[in-house]
């Protein structure tokens, strides 16, 4: 064994030599290869450099992350179809999402960048620094030159934007998708109605905690599930605060905008909350429990009622039946869960916590995409691809193949997940979406989903705006999360009752001293020259 | 022939002068082992000293697609911003306790199953319990957080239900500070201890049986032979091994920490590693993750050096 | 080995130290026997039971799931090919190095070992390395997860270490007999070395086996995504997906089941651990080493 080990060694050796040679010119040349695009730096792989003519197809790389552990090949049927439709020549740079972030930083240092890259976080520094280095075309101006892409939305366009310009055509989605859902059949067992005011929604978590909601004759249910808080995200608590008439994120107070947690109205959500923890109506180990599991207690039948996102509701029936049908029970209703936007504020009014709008950008590098006709093209592939015929293609791939045209408009995607994951899931990561609807053929609506979509829209119309959500804040980008840690800590802690409100109270100055009036400053600062 | 073994013998203390031959001599004579030294060097000159220039990140503002040339110096500005923070002495004090706590605890475990497993004369028996204690050690940190999770949760997790029944009471395992400590120090057992019995039963596996048949014949007991043969057979492994581990004193393993960390259990289990990393995502601070890094490999480097100084005070023969 | 004093005290000594054993082996074992019997049940019958070893309804879904394209049986080729060669370059590397440090003599020695050490502690990070790999062309290839990762200095140390302790009566015999450097190396530091050079083929078959972000730095083809991408990317999914702005696509894909979760950590460990049995045989070689001391 160690013979050959030997005689190879020297084989090798001469190998490494090289190698070795090749990494001094390799570092020599790095220098240069990471200056700003805007000097020209050279020709990245799969760029298209040579100038196309009118019928010669567009070459595009595309980076992109993957969900799945399929991935559709560049040769796949469905991307043979997309570029004929477009005239391109589409070459794929899959990225698992687990570590998409790396991956585009590195890509980044590297300076071989795609012609378009997905960006994940718009706000987040190293695409900042790139775009204040040039590295990115601004597209501003050149939306409106097309058919969809002028439909953007400007409330989105402004909260993608940097420094109030825009460097990629945002991924837009359904900004009414947050809500709540919960077990229908429950409801009905214990006589009441969907909830319109807080109270209602608290006598129903107390019904379905008290009264035997699923009627086995025992006390083992609760109503309300939360998961583990982060600092910038509280699970179902962002929704409820809204019903107290907190603001989202930030609100106008005296003039001046105050961050949320400064309210009354967050106070007396927090207050609720933690009757809802003391009167045992949410799971005990909400601080802690793992987010990966928030549905089990639903399907399993533990507890009642999620607040999270509007079509959670279906994958959760889907779930219910499915368990029902592994345990042999009798499957008796056609669903089991049932879905609302919001319940009304002390004051009246609906009050619903919007999503961003969309999911990252789809960014054009400098250094692949040389010239402003260029850039013309690729965002005419974009605007392409908001063609309803196209989001079909990308979302469902080929009729016939991968679906089947149902007689009311909808479709009946193939049972071959196996074929679906291999040569269409994850193709309308591209996709700009760029009108707030779907207007892609979709799968056929059942009374959930079309309840879902009603909600959704409905939800549109009560959005409650986050005004600092275009800017950037410098404090923000050094402290947040420490910032972002004091507020969350606190409110766990009230909740289960480790503080009381004087501790709430502390919280709040020690969140100023430690950088927060600097923030609220800056923010402040920010939104008076914006406006 | 007769003098290559000579010089091929280390350096006796008594007559090292009188026996050193000229460099020329040494090095003509060493040819071969530096042939063999090379393509080890390469590769360390290559992947290893080519790179380290990315320490002088520790002194800009590194943005990747600006580069390194482009982006702007900030001398030791990471340094100060990390050290002034109001929980640093917090994070120190956190880091070193769990630190502390694994050397004791954690360090110690695999000698103790080694030695057990070397006690065990059923070979059948010592190969199966060996193939089973690997196993955790392939399961990864996400899955024991998720497995933690399900055993000790409060809501119907069956240690809790055990407790409920015996005790009447429940306890906050997974929130409660005071346990997180011993959590992540049952799961880090858990975890490494049977993998880590693997380099000590290599080393076991050197040691001369007849030198417990001798010490039997002698009359030494079980426990005797464990000491005065076992262990000093070993004895240079866990010295060695203890001294490299003095060098991720400040490291906590960061993936598991933060996947059992929450705002509850926080003034007990933030560490650096978590602390840089909630700084990192917000920032993308490559240049502040390098410079807490680099604070963390001079204390590293420092405990190193002394511990193996140490180790030599004391006659064992250390990193050289 | 029978000789050994067989007294009471050691009779009750050994009772005891098989139950501690059996103890340990069962704890480490549970779980992961909780994770084989998940893999083959069914989401329900997860959700609803807290923790089991036998499953209710025996399901295959999961490994259907998982096996439903040739996506992952080529990671899993990728991932054999990179743990056999890499281990080989691995294990090349390290032994030649080891063992010209365990020569106290060797002039330079203590500058090397040095900047070994120096090496451990201090490195230039994700970026910087990245740009060498670039700059050996070495993106794209599957050397980039072999190379960069060479000698593990952890590793170099102790080898080295255990070169060391050989006693230095072996060697002068072989070199009477006229054995060159090399020659001693292969004829009688390596054979006498088989427990320690089994230890390290373990652990860095297992270090490449375990691999994944060497991957995703380097390897833009997902055709050449060794095992370990593919399993963390169905490990981590339900766990990025709460809070997560991705969650909020129309084309989100709802976490996986929890039994392919777990089909997923037996799929990555099974085999991983088929290799120990063939290493297991040599630990108990090394026995020569003391027989010729003596």
């Amino acid at each position: 064994m160690k013979k050959s080990t030997l005689a190879g060694s020297a084989s090798r050796l001469v190998l490494l030599s090289s190698v070795f040679a090749a990494a001094m010119a390799g570092c020599a040349s790095d220098s240069s290869g990471n200056e700003p695009a805007a000097s020209a730096p050279p020709a990245a792989s799969g760029s298209p450099n040579a100038s196309p003519t009118a019928d010669k197809p567009l070459a595009l790389s595309i980076m992109l992350p993957i969900f799945k552990t399929n991935f559709p090949k560049d040769d796949s049927p469905v991307a043979a179809e997309l570029e004929k439709r477009t005239n391109t020549d589409i070459h794929f740079q899959w990225v698992p999402n687990a570590s998409y972030g790396d991956k585009f930083n590195i890509t980044l240092a590297s300076g071989n960048l795609p012609s378009i890259l997905y960006v994940p976080d718009v706000k987040g520094p190293s695409f900042v620094n790139a775009v204040k280095a040039g590295a990115f075309w601004d597209v501003t101006d050149k939306l409106k030159k097309y058919p969809n892409l002028s439909q953007s939305d400007p409330v989105i366009l402004k909260n993608a934007s940097i420094d109030g310009r825009n460097y990629g055509v945002y991924r837009g989605r359904e900004i009414g998708r947050n809500g709540v859902y919960y077990r229908q059949d429950w409801l009905e067992s214990v006589g009441l109605q969907q909830p319109t005011t807080i109270d209602e929604f608290y006598e129903m978590l107390k019904a379905f905690t008290e009264k035997d909601p699923d009627g086995n004759g025992k006390h083992d249910t609760y109503g309300l599930v939360m998961v583990k808080w982060a600092p910038a995200w509280g699970a179902g608590f962002d929704q409820i605060k809204l019903w107290f008439g907190a603001p989202n994120n930030w609100g106008t107070k005296d003039g001046q905008l105050t961050p949320d947690f400064m309210y009354d109205e967050y106070f007396e959500a927090l207050k609720f909350m933690k009757k809802l923890y003391d009167e045992k109506l949410v799971n005990q180990d909400f601080a802690v429990m793992d987010s990966a599991k928030w549905t089990d207690p639903i399907v399993n039948g533990q507890a009642g009622v999620i607040i999270d996102v509007v079509d959670g509701a279906a994958r959760a029936d889907l779930r219910i039946h499915d368990a029902l049908a592994a345990a042999g029970k009798e499957d008796k209703r056609e669903h089991y869960m049932d879905v609302f936007g919001a319940v009304k504020s002390p004051d009246g009014s609906i009050r619903t916590l919007p999503t961003a709008g969309f999911s990252g950008l789809l960014a054009i590098p400098k250094s692949s995409v040389k010239t402003e006709e260029e850039v013309d093209k690729v965002l005419a592939f974009l605007d392409a691809l908001n063609e309803p015929e196209n989001l079909t293609l990308v979302g469902s791939g080929l009729e016939g193949v991968h679906y089947t045209k149902l007689e009311d408009n909808t479709i009946q995607p193939s049972d071959d997940s196996a074929l679906l994951e291999s040569e269409v899931e994850g193709l309308n990561q591209m996709a700009p979406f760029t009108p707030a609807t779907n207007l892609g053929l979709d799968v056929k609506q059942t009374p959930l989903r079309k309840k879902q979509s009603e909600v959704m829209a409905k939800n549109r119309e009560t959005i409650v705006a986050d005004p600092s959500a275009p800017f950037i804040s410098a404090v923000y980008s050094q402290k947040g999360q420490q910032l972002g840690n004091i507020i969350n800590d606190a409110r766990i802690k009230f909740i289960v009752g480790q503080i009381d409100e004087k501790g709430w109270k502390e919280a709040i100055e020690l969140w100023k001293k430690s950088g927060g009036d600097d923030y609220v400053k800056e923010i402040n600062d920010l939104y008076a020259a914006a406006n | 022939m007769k003098q290559a073994i000579e010089r091929g013998k280390p350096p006796q203390a008594a007559g090292e002068a009188a026996y050193r031959p000229s460099l020329a001599i040494r090095l003509r004579r060493d040819k071969w082992l530096y042939l063999l030294l090379l393509p080890g060097l390469l590769y360390f000159a290559l992947f290893k000293y080519v790179p380290m220039w990315g320490i002088l990140l520790a002194f800009k503002n590194y943005q990747p697609f600006t580069g390194f040339w482009k982006s702007e110096w900030v001398g030791l500005e990471h340094f100060r911003l990390f050290f002034a923070n109001p929980e640093f002495f917090l994070l120190l004090q956190n880091t070193l306790i769990l630190s502390f706590l694994n050397l004791v605890f954690f360090f110690p475990a695999p000698i103790v199953l080694a030695l057990l497993l070397n006690e065990v004369r059923r070979a059948l028996f010592k190969r199966v319990v060996q193939t089973m204690i690997y196993i955790p050690h392939f399961i990864s940190m996400v899955i024991v957080a998720s497995l933690t999770y399900v055993f000790l949760t409060t809501e119907g997790g069956p240690v809790n239900e055990l407790l409920l029944q015996h005790t009447g009471e429940k306890i906050a395992f997974l929130s409660d500070p005071d346990w997180f400590r011993p959590i992540i120090l049952l799961q880090t057992i858990w975890k490494e201890c049977g993998w880590g019995t693997i380099i000590f039963l290599a080393a076991l596996s050197a040691v001369d049986v007849e030198q417990y048949e001798a010490a039997t014949i002698d009359g030494a007991n079980r426990w005797k032979q464990i000491w005065h043969i076992t262990l000093p057979a070993i004895r240079s492994t866990i010295v060695i091994l203890l001294i490299l581990r003095m060098g991720s004193v400040l490291d906590n393993g960061f993936e598991q920490i933060y996947l059992m960390l929450n705002p509850l259990n926080r003034s007990a289990a933030e560490v650096f590693d978590t602390y840089v990393y909630a700084m990192g995502i917000t920032q993308g601070a490559f240049s502040y993750s390098t410079a807490v890094g680099l604070f963390k490999s001079v204390v590293g480097i420092i405990l190193v050096l002394g511990t193996n100084w140490l180790a030599k005070k004391f006659g064992e023969s250390g990193l050289y | 080995m029978s000789k050994r004093n067989r007294s009471i005290a050691g009779t009750i000594f050994d009772a005891a130290n098989i139950i501690f054993l059996t103890a340990c082996a069962l704890a480490a074992v549970l779980p992961f026997v909780y994770v084989v019997a998940g893999s083959f049940a069914s989401d329900a019958e997860l959700t609803s039971r807290a923790v089991f070893f036998i499953p209710e309804s025996l399901t295959l879904d999961a490994y259907k799931f998982i096996f439903s394209t040739d996506t992952i049986m080529q990671s899993i080729g990728v991932s054999v090919y990179v743990t056999v060669i890499g281990t080989a370059v691995n294990l090349f590397f390290t032994v030649t190095m080891a063992y010209a440090l365990a020569r106290r003599g060797l002039w330079g020695r203590n500058f090397v070992l040095n900047l070994v050490i120096f090496s451990m502690l201090f490195g230039g990070g994700m970026i910087p390395t990245y740009l060498v790999v670039r700059g050996l062309h070495l993106l794209d290839s599957l050397w980039s997860l072999m190379l960069p990762g060479a000698i593990s200095a952890f590793n170099l140390i102790i080898v080295k270490n255990f070169f060391q302790e050989i006693p230095k009566e072996i060697e002068d015999a072989g070199r009477i007999d006229g054995c060159t450097e090399l020659g001693l190396l292969g004829r009688i530091v390596l054979p006498l070395s088989m427990p320690v050079l089994a230890t390290f083929t373990l652990f860095y078959a297992v270090g490449h086996w375990n691999d994944f972000f060497g991957a995703l730095l380097y390897i833009n083809d997902p055709q050449k995504w060794p095992l370990q991408v593919m399993l963390r990317q169905i490990v981590l999914l339900s766990q990025a997906a709460a809070g997560d702005m991705n969650s909020m696509d129309p084309s989100f894909v709802a976490p996986p089941d929890q039994s392919i979760k777990m089909a997923v950590i037996v799929v990555g460990t099974i085999p991983i651990l088929c290799v120990y049995p063939f290493l297991q045989k040599h630990f108990a070689k090394g026995v020569l080493l003391g027989s010729v001391k003596g």
